[in-house]
């Protein structure tokens, strides 16, 4: 009697064989009644497989996923996030001011945060960029994610060395802004990659998502695009400090 | 392709790759997510795709990337989090031992991921071994023998072995 090996078995099952080895595969199932055996084994495994998953294939699909795949779900997305990283650094120009100011987050969410002058206020500008400030750009320096208090103003995250080269940690605005974000090291200030709100996100499905245990997708995206290696463990987040966040 | 094809294309894709997304993560949220992320960053690569090359096994490559990419924040999350978080997964880890017989999505869920990956694109979405071998990109041996393991895995924890 002729034999088959097990990934011929699965390859038949799969559909993967030649005309001649299937042709041959199946004659001697009609006699050996464990190689048979073994086929239906493999065929209610996929039969199984796909009375569990194919039920989704006659799920409505969710009016979010459409726009996503006509590009039309950018607008919604980002009226509560700012892509920073995009927009040119140091030359804005009134028309990109303007669609910035246009977007629902630098009215609602950036605005109570942002001032020209140097206050207590967490973010401000200079030079055209978005740096962290007073108790955000102090936490940054000083505070070490492995030993911070539960009650402090702003969380700090992970720290990371970027490709650019530099550091950069993602943090938190604990206060009612409800803020995340990721900020560089630059120089002696800490300029900010991304922001995002904490708070009304949700999911592509609608569902609610709680901000405590994890940052807004905008944030860990621009730390995936950014990072180089592994996060900084407590040891090499406490010497980065000691350096004054130079390299 | 012109951007307006390539959505239309994703549109008539867009039940299989749930169907994908959901093999693959165990919340039907956190798989819609997926998806969603997946088809914004097809239409920003659009320019990428080789006009002969088949479009379904590109955007599942796509959602791979984006699933990887999502497993290494969850990773380094839980590092942050870990005092909050570690306790639940230990919570989980016991109820589930206790059940004898998993369902398939459970089983699924306690493969690794490259045999999962492998499970999903060969045996729900029917990919030849080539296709589902380009996808991960790896080689066709490593393929197989990936999907042999899987199998064994999934049928003992199914009963079936």
């Amino acid at each position: 009697m002729m034999t088959f090996s097990d990934e011929t078995v699965l390859a038949y099952v799969d559909g993967e064989l030649d005309d001649a080895t299937r042709a041959a595969l199946e004659l001697a199932m009609a006699t050996d009644s464990d190689l048979a055996e073994h086929v239906a084994r493999e065929r209610r495994l996929r039969a199984r497989l796909h009375s569990e998953f194919d039920p989704v294939l006659a799920e409505p699909i969710p009016e979010q996923l459409l726009a996503a795949a006509k590009g039309t779900s950018a607008k919604a997305r980002s009226d509560y996030i700012i892509w920073l990283k995009r927009i040119p650094a140091r030359h804005w120009s009134w028309p990109q001011w303007s669609a910035v100011a246009a977007s629902l987050i630098l009215g609602v969410l950036i605005a109570p945060l942002l001032r020209h002058e140097p206050t207590g206020e967490p973010l401000g500008i200079r030079d055209g960029e978005i740096l962290a400030s007073g108790a955000l750009a102090h936490a940054l320096s000083e505070q070490l994610a492995s030993n911070q208090a539960a009650e402090a103003p702003v969380h700090v995250g992970v720290s990371f060395l970027s490709r650019n080269g530099d550091y950069c940690r993602t943090f938190t605005l604990r206060d009612k802004s409800a803020v995340a974000g990721l900020a560089c090291r630059e120089g002696e200030s800490w300029r900010l990659a991304a922001l995002a709100a904490t708070g009304p996100a949700t999911s592509a499905s609608g569902e609610y998502k709680p901000a405590a245990s994890s940052l807004p997708p905008v944030v860990e995206g621009s730390v995936d695009e950014l990072i180089v290696g592994d996060p900084l463990d407590a040891k090499a987040e406490a010497a980065a400090r000691g350096n004054g966040w130079r390299r | 392709m012109s951007p307006s094809d390539l959505s239309a294309e994703l549109v008539t894709l867009l039940p299989r790759l749930r169907r994908f997304a959901r093999a693959l993560t165990r919340n039907p949220h956190d798989a819609d997510d997926l998806v969603q992320l997946a088809l914004e960053r097809a239409l920003a690569r659009a320019h990428q795709l080789r006009p002969d090359a088949a479009l379904a096994g590109w955007v599942f490559g796509i959602l791979r990337h984006a699933w990887i990419d999502e497993l290494r924040a969850r990773a380094r999350r839980e590092r942050v989090f870990a005092p909050e978080e570690s306790g639940q997964n230990v919570g989980d880890a016991g109820q589930g031992a206790q059940v004898e017989r998993l369902s398939v999505h459970d089983a699924m869920a306690r493969l690794p991921q490259d045999q999962c990956l492998a499970v999903a694109l060969v045996l729900i979405e029917g990919l030849s071994y080539k296709e589902a071998a380009q996808v991960m990109g790896v080689p066709l041996g490593t393929l197989t023998s990936r999907l042999a393991r899987a199998r064994e895995a999934l049928q003992a924890m199914l009963g079936e072995s």
